[in-house]
């Protein structure tokens, strides 16, 4: 028995069977191209807090997602498998809308550049099984974080959060490929706000993005110390009721890694979405500011801007083997020194401008089709330590963990603030502050980074996005490592 | 799997389940549970969503999602667990109090108590809604076939105008079924739901329509076409806009997304039980123009109503904001027993999150102006059609940031002069609904992001004093 070995679809040869099934009913003139998704997942979340106490729910699904390409024009259909029939239920519907939007005039045609079959089978790597736990050690570790981050009396709302997730995602294409794939994944959470001094301050551990999530088993939950971790960010909330205002201006500053994820998801992630880039987000999650001929061109940052999309790294929630529409993982520089080099692109959108997939194309689960996400998309790490950075940086500020953020639709003006600010005189971090904002525009801002610390201080996050109508999510990853930017404009969000 | 499947009702416009095999299937399963206390809930959705963008249907969808959620109580402990399926749901069950008894032994404090449930009899399964307000034959006609007729017209017809367009029109069913073994409440309830949204961008000129409602033919949506069309032809040729403090005339759209943040801002009990937000430190003060009502009511015939919660209960007009005046909070059961009142229907539970009661259903109370008589009310001012991305700054101050977006018009002498770019601002949500004089009377609704059947309808507003744009600031180090 391994950590997969669970639910009803962990036989990929049954799975198989399944999927042939479903692509057999849409094997019909017109149809150039079908594939199918069958996936179960289950999801466990445990939470805690001061007012309600400990919650627990465990959520399993299992359904399909068909896309048909039907003369050139797409339909989905998804459907929770209750019986092989709705295997070609939803074939049936997903054939039955591709027609519908045949039917626009003039439509602009999809042709697919043939992919050649890629088979195989992809799984996490886990040391300890999250759903192997046991429900003690899962309360008494809740219950401990709880505490930890709630001891300060100004402390008025506490949450603590133990996640696990576990999916079988199996895949069929009618150009022969056939897919399995296994994931893993834990995570935990702490967020508190303390209140005092006409002001309400909140600290989050690992991130403030519902904590941290990793593609792994419980070993990762163990590793982050939870609860010293808890009694920190409680103390340092506390600290920040009576902290000075961060001050207005521009100013030079190192940025921490949790905020240096949310900054590549918004400015670089999404802006390299090549849907968005062709216009197919423009009612919904927007466009881009970077255009289809920028690769290979167009100056976004400094020469100290390296920047990936490697699914192929292990461990976090842009971890895979395949995408969502079968294309092999592979490392795909986006931005080398500073200037770009390629998309986030799925087969359709890539094909549109003359170009291979990048593997970026991604799902929340069977019921919402594959559309640009990023993947792991990493700045790659310069060289040192964060205090060999911090005596390089001189005067400034030390900023992390996000507190607020937004970016106009073309991912260009951007206003961000953080959770903490540390004062950095001489090279040396000093006092604590609170209410910092930055903001600008993503190519003044990536032209601005003068260094990266070194991968021994690199970090990576899963994180949630929404992204289409109807909203679906996509869990990605982003990772960096403390980066030194200059002559920033701060103190935006007064 | 099992030889029955799923939806016997191909291709017709109808709920996944029905009311007879969503709530039978519900209270055999719970019957013989080795819990305490257990109940229940089934949600479903089927829809048809038809999104477009340039020159073609990209993303023609058929989505069915149905969840059904087991809640096991067992010496006051709490567990839940979901399955997608009537063959997984006698394991969730399973799971659901396996887990309970394991909190027990493990010796996990209670759950809080909870508000009690009605007995059977005193509400019915649409208690508080009128039926004629959840189902509309106009959308169950509504086909994807329409719904691509539409988004070719308004593809070719931005296309003829030089420019392109992009947006989507659904349908969808939604569907809960609610059983408390212990009481033998059951609660049933089926609605449709349509919707349309479209993006014209012409040049460096765009404008933006989203509405949402039971009925589709209230979308309007030809008229809808015609006007985004058109208001994406004025807006070529943006002017800078200075930054500073602006008269302004907010579309229904850029009124409704201020709604979104009321959870955030205090309007729920356990804000109020934590003595933090809106209701908490003001309530009964005057924290908004007397013309500003906001409620959060699920039984108008506005938004997305609905007669009950996940938790069985039947939904009511909450007033957040009266006249201006801050009144009352949205509870589940578990935060109305913390408050001694009752819920109001508002148990929310949603993707990575704990459960927590929200405002669901949002409305700005409508007045009797029109926007042409809102706008004629400004000598100097902006007309700002929708924001985007706004999020929290600060949640005391109620302050949050984000871009004025698509058809933004500079006003002068009570008359629209000419479109502006978009720009960031950064502003509180009450002291903007304290400065307003004037309340339209069309509203608009829209999705509430990430909440089950949640929405936000609000007409046009008009507000003295919106600052718009970031002060300058010196350069140099600070």
């Amino acid at each position: 028995m391994t950590a997969h070995d669970w639910g009803d679809l962990s036989d990929d040869v049954a799975a198989a069977a399944m999927l042939a099934e479903a692509l057999d009913a849409v094997q019909v003139r017109g149809v150039s191209y079908a594939d199918a998704r069958l996936i179960e997942a289950e999801e466990l979340r445990l939470y805690s807090t001061l007012e309600a106490g400990v919650d627990e729910r465990v959520e399993n699904n299992l359904g399909i997602g068909i896309r048909v390409l039907y003369n050139g024009s797409w339909g989905f259909a998804s459907l929770p498998v209750w019986s092989s029939a709705d295997l070609r239920t939803a074939a049936e519907r997903a054939l039955a809308n591709a027609r519908a939007a045949d039917s626009v005039s003039g439509a602009y045609r999809s042709e697919l550049p043939p992919l050649p079959p890629a088979s195989g089978r992809y799984q996490t790597e886990v040391v300890v099984d999250p759903f192997g736990v046991s429900a003690s050690a899962r309360y008494e570790l809740l219950a401990a974080v709880l505490s930890a981050a709630s001891a300060p009396a100004e402390i008025v709302t506490a949450q603590a959060g133990l996640n696990a997730k576990r999916q079988h995602r199996h895949f069929a294409s009618t150009e022969g490929s056939v897919q399995h794939q296994h994931f893993i994944e834990s995570g935990a959470m702490a967020l508190v706000n303390a209140a005092g001094n006409g002001t309400l301050q909140r600290r989050s551990f690992p991130n403030s993005f519902h904590g941290n999530t990793a593609q792994a088993g419980w070993e990762y939950v163990e590793g982050l110390r939870m609860v010293e971790e808890a009694d920190r960010i409680g103390r340092e909330a506390v600290e920040l009721l009576t902290a000075p205002l961060a001050p207005s201006g521009y100013a030079d500053f190192i940025i921490g890694p949790a905020q240096m994820a949310l900054q590549i998801h918004e400015s670089t992630g999404h802006a390299l979405e090549l849907d968005r880039i062709l216009g197919d987000e423009a009612n919904y999650a927007g466009t881009s500011f970077i255009t289809k001929d920028a690769a290979g061109s167009m100056r976004y940052g400094s020469p100290a801007v390296n920047i990936t999309s490697d699914p192929t790294v292990p461990g976090t929630r842009g971890s895979f083997g395949f995408d969502d529409e079968g294309v092999p993982a592979s490392r795909q520089p986006l931005i080398t020194e500073g200037i770009i080099q390629n998309f986030l692109s799925t087969r359709d959108s890539a094909a549109r401008i003359g170009a291979q997939s990048t593997g970026a194309a991604r799902s929340d689960g069977w019921g919402y089709l594959p559309v640009c996400f990023s993947t792991n998309v990493f700045l790659e790490p310069g060289e040192g330590s964060t205090e060999e950075l911090e005596e390089r940086l001189g005067d400034g500020f030390y900023i992390d963990d996000n507190r607020s953020w937004s970016i106009d639709e073309r991912r260009h003006d951007f206003q961000f603030g953080t959770e903490v600010a540390y004062e950095v005189k001489k090279g040396r971090r000093g006092r604590l502050l609170r209410g910092f904002s930055y903001g600008g525009t993503t190519p003044q801002f990536w032209q601005s980074v003068e260094a990266v610390a070194g991968p021994e201080e690199f970090k990576a996050f899963g994180m949630p996005c929404g992204k289409g109508e109807p909203k679906q999510w996509g869990f990605l990853g982003h990772g960096a490592s403390p980066t030194l930017v200059r002559d920033v404009r701060i103190g935006v969000d007064r | 799997m099992t030889d029955s499947t799923l939806d016997s009702r191909e291709g017709a416009f109808a709920p996944v389940l029905d009311q007879e095999q969503a709530t039978g299937a519900l209270e055999a399963a719970l019957a013989a549970a080795p819990a305490d206390r257990v109940e229940a809930f089934i949600t479903s959705r089927s829809g048809d969503f038809t999104r477009f963008a340039g020159s073609r249907v990209h993303q023609s969808q058929a989505i069915a999602e149905v969840q059904i959620m087991v809640r096991a109580e067992v010496d006051g402990r709490v567990s839940r667990a979901a399955a997608s399926s009537f063959e997984s749901l006698q394991e969730a069950v399973a799971r659901a109090c396996r887990s309970a008894a394991e909190q027990a032994a493990a010796g996990v404090a209670p759950a809080p108590a909870r508000a009690p449930l009605p007995q059977p009899g005193t509400e019915s399964g649409i208690a508080g809604v009128d039926p004629a307000r959840l189902w509309g034959e106009d959308t169950a006609a509504w086909s994807v076939a329409d719904h691509a007729r539409l988004a070719d017209r308004a593809m070719a017809e931005a296309h003829a105008l030089g420019g392109e367009a992009a947006g989507m029109f659904g349908r969808a069913v939604t569907e809960v079924a609610f059983h408390d073994r212990e009481s033998g409440l059951s609660r049933y309830a089926a609605a449709s739901e349509a919707q349309g949204s479209l993006t014209v961008r012409i040049e460096d000129g765009s404008s933006h329509w989203k509405d949402l409602s039971r009925f589709s033919g209230r979308l309007g949506v030809e008229a809808a076409i015609d006007r985004t069309l058109s208001e994406a032809s004025r807006t070529r040729g943006r002017a800078k806009l200075e930054p500073g403090e602006y008269d302004v005339v907010l579309g229904p759209l850029a009124a409704g997304e201020l709604l979104d943040f009321f959870g955030a801002f205090g309007f729920t009990g356990s804000a109020l039980g934590a003595g933090v937000g809106t209701v908490a430190t003001h309530r009964g003060q005057q924290v908004a123009s007397p013309l500003v009502s906001v409620h959060d009511d699920a039984t108008q015939d506005i938004g997305l109503p609905f007669p009950f919660d996940f938790q069985g209960v039947t939904k009511r007009d909450v007033p957040l904001i009266a006249d201006g005046v801050a009144r009352d909070v949205v509870t589940d059961r578990e935060t109305a027993h913390v408050l001694g009142t009752a819920s109001t229907g508002n148990f929310h539970i949603a993707r990575e999150e704990a459960p927590h009661a929200i405002p669901m259903n949002v409305v700005l109370r409508s007045a009797d102006s029109s926007e042409e008589e809102l706008i004629a009310g400004i000598e100097d001012g902006v007309y700002l059609q929708r924001f985007w991305y706004t999020r929290t700054v600060d949640p005391v101050r109620t302050t949050i940031t984000g871009v004025t977006r698509d058809a933004c018009f500079l006003i002068k002498n009570g008359r629209i002069v000419g479109p502006v770019e978009s720009m960031r601002f950064t502003m509180s949500v009450l002291d903007a609904l304290a400065r307003v004089d004037g309340v339209g009377r069309d509203s608009l609704s829209q999705p509430l992001m990430n909440v089950f059947n949640g929405s936000a309808s609000a007409p046009a507003i008009r507000v003295r004093g919106f600052s718009l744009g970031t002060a300058p600031v010196m350069r140099g180090r600070s």
